[in-house]
């Protein structure tokens, strides 16, 4: 059994623990803080948080599309329409669908892979890099390349031909495409992510390893009472990143399946960037992103909540 | 005054090279995952070097000439750099550099903020950047450079560079990484009488470490590959930046896929050679043990 | 300017104020615009926004206008075409004078002045527009008003691989547009070449786009795809276009035509060799003439008993209306379209299909009709734009019904019942367009 004080395995106590600090010090916390804050708050409430606004208030409205014409106050129609409209309920399903089983998964392969990765391997760095290239390519140059190998004839279906598995309709059968799309992204995301996590796992200090191989802790254990822990803060991180990552993709499915086949890959961002841009409604579009904000926001407060740091510092077992 | 980090934790390399301990069986298997990983690359670079009409001749029946050109030929890079994508890179990569360097500061201070610092409002405010970088950039692309049309901004390094500094997942990882430095080295600090940048500059920046990469990774890709965002703002063909550039390799009826799949190499090696010399230089600091 | 010129300008534009006095709001600006291309080119900038790349050639166009009118400087802009619509709508969105004259895609010219996006033209152009091909000016107008100037058309031949097509013991179709082959017969003789080693048997150069696919249809005795007031009824599922589609989809089930392949691959696989017969436009020409592969052409094919239709149409220059170089930007669209045969069109390095007789003339002596398949090529362009061409459907909703029905095209490839996608696709439509209705 692993002996190592639990307290220290949180890592620093935080903030909390600290004594207390004085009146004085504290208006000068609050003065720093207003300091710091300002430059990138302001980046972020300006180019970010305002235009948001800006497009809720949009979405209160009804124009013509172009949006030269002066558009009418609406309230609410906009979410009614959308409400009402069974394609639309059935892309907000989809979208959800896609990322519970998307997200943790994808997670969890970055995660084997971080694991992987800081083993003890030769050309350990170039390794990294090969898994992190894949991010680095323009997305819509991996669009294309995974295009073309997952056509009838492509590549990709010749060798599952020639490890006699079958061909696959990937992007061409309402059942794959989607599935089709989930193995794109995850192809492009998880060794970014990986990188994340190798920092996480590096960051731990040698002296719990060495503590858990002195009580003869094997692998799976330390993992799972070390490794795991410890990373609970850039596991968030990443949780979250990716999330929105999957929330707002959409260029491969414009570039691979158009939404099809039979609507099979429309996601609300594709559904809402094509109202905007392509069918130039900025209102309704605007309420489609709305909506997708709100459901994001939803995922990513549970993950806050699933990956809270508890007070006291204490685990099971 | 005493600096109050113990020189123990910033000067020691973590996990010096043991050569005897290399295990051949762990590094087997990350080959094979990454030779699977990096196949569609390798295609990718492969169709960046040989005679245009190969890649789709060469793509069935499938044999190995999939992977290996009948003749290599560099006229698609030639063609590429020497044109309109060359010049493109070069705006890129200045837009892109003083992005991280200004970006990775002020992300990096608003992290250290929110980590840290006490003050009322913390959450809310951390809350505030959080759902910041969950607006996607699309809904409110049009809007915005309608705004820096009327600002003046259209056509100006400036104008490309404003929007990647603000960026709130380079705030939340550090944020993150920051909320594991233990609070005692701050306190030591205080003791001594540091003010907050002072404790901010030689504890927590140094610190760092792969945090700060990783962060100015974000910055760099989010800039790096940004596409709408540039084409809205610049019209000036000598200011466009290189994905913009690039996606003139397909025209309306010409589609010169050995030239676009070299600008995908070109723009997918320059992040990932800047990568690796990071992660050498400086992924390996740790806050190991300095608490007593 | 002429008394003579005066005078039918001004009865231009009275009939113009009588024809749009009574058109309903759908059109934007009424009664017209109120300037007129000067006689003396004024000192101006004008900005240009198109989709050709800064390495196209285009360069060489902007260079030979400079040389016509030295007075009027081009500052010209390409983005990628699929992004012209975004740029738009931020640009003119935004009540901007930049850009002044823009790239316009000819069947987006209803929705783009429905938006109030372009100046009315009809005034200052009426007469000017007169030598020009009469399918690209109806194009280029809607509800009574011209709203752009065509520079380039286009039309679709059948080209085929020659040594494909003697590997399977195939005759060489006629290049005689009044002996076209049938669509039927076609699918037979394509068969017979997969079965003779051929990668693809039948290749649309732009699958599942309505561009492409329109004849179909429309050969059938189908609609274009829409009717009724304004044309915003969806039309996409009678008879002609069953029938059609049913066809379409067999040749995907058959393995004749591939899956999965777009427009941006097709070209490039029929340049490789890979192809039998391939429906493209007549820009594959110089790429053709510039290759080692054995190629002849033959006219687009119809339906047995059915009516010969080819597809056509292509880009106009349109006005902004909220430019401050109106006179300039008209002389820059009028050099474009219509001086010595369209100073685009001609100037251009890469042959675009112009849209005068005068233009044509010069297109036809271009080196890559010199060979004898290219003179076949020369022979059925000219009889194809003139009389077998079948404009785009023109409606406010375009850029939906284009978007929609690219999507039921592409899921009957994929094996879709066509009955059925079609009707979906036809529901879709019409909540879409209820919104001009």
């Amino acid at each position: 059994m692993v002996q190592v004080p639990l307290t220290d395995i949180r890592g620093g106590r935080g903030p909390e623990a600290v004594p207390r600090r004085h009146r004085m010090g504290r208006k000068k916390e609050l003065f720093w803080a207003v300091v710091f804050l300002l430059p990138a708050g302001l980046a972020i409430v300006s180019m970010r948080i305002a235009p948001a606004l800006g497009a809720f208030w949009t979405s209160l409205h009804k124009g013509f599309p172009g949006g030269l014409k002066d558009p009418a106050f609406s309230g609410f129609e906009n979410y009614v329409a959308l409400f009402t409209s069974p394609a639309f309920g059935e892309t907000v399903l989809r979208t959800v669908l896609f990322n519970v089983i998307l997200n943790p998964v994808q997670i969890l392969i970055a995660l084997m892979l971080a694991v992987l990765m800081t083993r003890r391997l030769h050309l350990r760095g170039l390794w990294r890099i090969l898994l992190f290239v894949p991010a680095t390519i323009p997305i819509v140059g991996s669009s294309i390349v995974w295009g073309i190998a997952m056509r009838p004839d492509g590549p990709l279906n010749a060798i599952l031909d020639a490890l006699g598995l079958g061909r696959q309709p990937f992007l061409t059968s309402s059942t794959h495409a989607l599935a089709s799309i989930m193995l794109v992204a995850t192809w492009v995301g998880v060794g970014y992510w990986m990188l994340f996590l190798i920092s996480g796992i590096e960051a731990i200090p040698d002296e719990y390893y060495e503590a858990a191989r002195l009580d003869r802790a094997g692998p799976i254990r330390t993992f799972f009472h070390i490794t795991l822990p410890m990373l609970k803060r850039p596991l968030l991180f990443v949780l979250v990143a990716d999330t929105v990552a999957n929330f707002v993709l959409f260029v491969p499915i414009q570039m691979l399946t158009g939404g099809g086949p039979q609507n099979s890959t429309t996601m609300l961002m594709f559904d809402a960037y094509r109202t905007s841009y392509t069918y130039s409604d900025k209102n309704l579009g605007a309420a489609q992103v709305i909506v997708l904000t709100l459901i994001m926001l939803i995922f990513v407060a549970a993950q806050f909540a699933l990956l809270r740091e508890d007070e006291k510092g204490g685990r099971n077992g | 005054m005493a600096d109050p980090v113990p020189a123990s934790v910033l000067g020691a390399p973590r996990r010096a090279p043991r050569w005897a301990r290399r295990s051949p069986l762990a590094t087997a298997i990350a080959v094979l995952v990454c030779m699977v990983f990096v196949l569609p690359v390798l295609w990718l670079l492969v169709g960046s070097l040989r005679p245009a009409d190969e890649i789709f001749s060469s793509l069935s029946p499938l044999s190995w000439r999939i992977l290996v050109p009948s003749q290599v030929t560099f006229e698609n890079f030639a063609g590429l750099l020497l044109g309109p994508f060359g010049r493109a890179l070069v705006v890129s990569l200045l837009v892109c550099l003083i992005s991280v360097a200004v970006g990775t500061v002020l992300c990096a201070l608003a992290a250290y903020a929110v980590a840290v610092l006490r003050f009322p409002g913390r959450g809310i405010v951390f809350a505030v950047i959080v759902v910041g970088f969950m607006i996607p950039f699309e809904a409110i692309a049009i809007p915005l450079s309608q705004l820096f049309t009327g600002w003046g901004l259209t056509n100006t390094i400036i104008g490309l560079v404003l929007p990647g500094i603000g960026n709130g997942l380079a705030v939340f990882n550090l944020r993150q990484h920051f909320l594991s430095i233990p609070a005692s080295y701050r306190e030591a600090a205080m003791i001594d009488g540091a003010s907050e940048p002072r404790i901010f500059g030689s504890i927590y920046w140094p610190l760092g470490g792969g945090a700060l990469v990783n962060s100015a990774l974000l910055i760099f890709l989010g800039q790096w590959g940004s596409f709408l965002w540039p084409l809205l703002v610049v019209s000036d063909r000598s200011l466009q930046v290189a994905p913009v550039a690039l996606s003139q390799a397909f025209g309306e009826h010409t589609s010169n896929f050995g030239q676009h799949f070299a600008g995908a190499v070109i723009l997918s090696l320059i992040p990932a050679v800047l990568m690796f010399i990071m992660q050498r230089s400086f992924g390996g600091l740790s806050i190991a043990s300095g608490e007593k | 300017m002429q008394r003579r010129t005066i005078v039918s300008l001004a009865a231009a534009a009275a009939v113009t104020a009588l024809v749009t006095g009574c058109s309903s709001s759908s059109s934007s600006q009424s009664g017209g615009s109120d300037w007129k291309i000067p006689d003396k080119d004024p000192k101006a900038t004008i900005q240009v926004l198109g989709h050709q790349a800064e390495d196209s050639g285009i360069l060489d166009v902007i260079a030979a206008f400079e040389k016509a009118h030295p007075s009027i400087k081009v500052d010209y802009e390409g983005v990628p075409f699929d992004q012209l619509n975004t740029i738009l709508d931020a640009r003119i969105g935004n009540k901007d004078g930049n850009p002044d004259v823009y790239w316009a895609d000819q069947p987006r010219i209803p929705a783009l002045s429905s938006r109030g996006f372009t100046e009315p033209l009809t005034a200052p152009f009426a007469e000017a527009v007169a030598p020009l091909d009469k399918t690209t000016v109806e194009s280029s107008s809607f509800d009574g008003e011209l709203w752009a100037v065509p520079i380039a058309n286009s039309t679709q031949l059948l080209y085929y691989n020659k040594t494909l097509l003697e590997k399977a013991g195939l005759p060489f179709p006629d290049a005689d547009p009044k002996k076209r082959m049938t669509w039927e017969e076609l699918a037979a003789d394509a068969r017979k070449a997969v079965d003779a080693g051929a990668k693809y048997g039948i290749l649309f150069g732009q699958p599942n786009r309505y561009y492409q696919l329109e004849p179909l249809a429309v050969s059938l005795g189908g609609s274009v795809g829409a009717g009724g007031e304004g044309n915003l009824t969806p039309e996409i599922a009678d008879k002609g276009w069953k029938q059609a589609m049913t066809w379409y989809g067999s040749i995907f089930a058959d393995g004749l035509s591939p899956q999965g392949l777009n427009g941006e691959q097709t070209s490039n696989e029929f340049l490789a060799g890979n192809v039998a017969y391939f429906v493209q436009g007549n820009w594959l020409v110089p790429a053709l003439s510039e290759g080692t592969m054995e190629w002849g052409v033959a006219a687009h094919p119809a339906f047995d008993g059915g009516e010969d239709v080819t597809p056509t149409g292509s880009w106009s220059l349109a006005m902004s209306p909220f430019s401050d170089e109106k006179e300039a930007a008209a002389i820059f669209m009028k050099w474009m379209s219509i001086d010595g045969g369209g100073g685009y069109a001609v100037n251009l390095p890469a042959p675009e299909l112009p849209v005068s007789a005068e233009g044509k003339k010069l297109y036809f002596e271009r080196d890559i009709f010199s060979s004898p398949s290219g003179k076949d090529a020369a022979a059925i362009i000219d009889y194809e734009t003139q009389n077998t061409a079948v404009p785009r459907v023109q409606t406010v909703g375009y850029v939906e019904f284009e978007e929609i029905i690219g999507r039921a095209y592409s899921d009957i490839a994929n094996g879709a019942d066509p009955q059925t996608a079609l009707d979906s696709a036809s529901k879709e439509l019409d909540t879409a367009w209820s919104k001009y209705r």
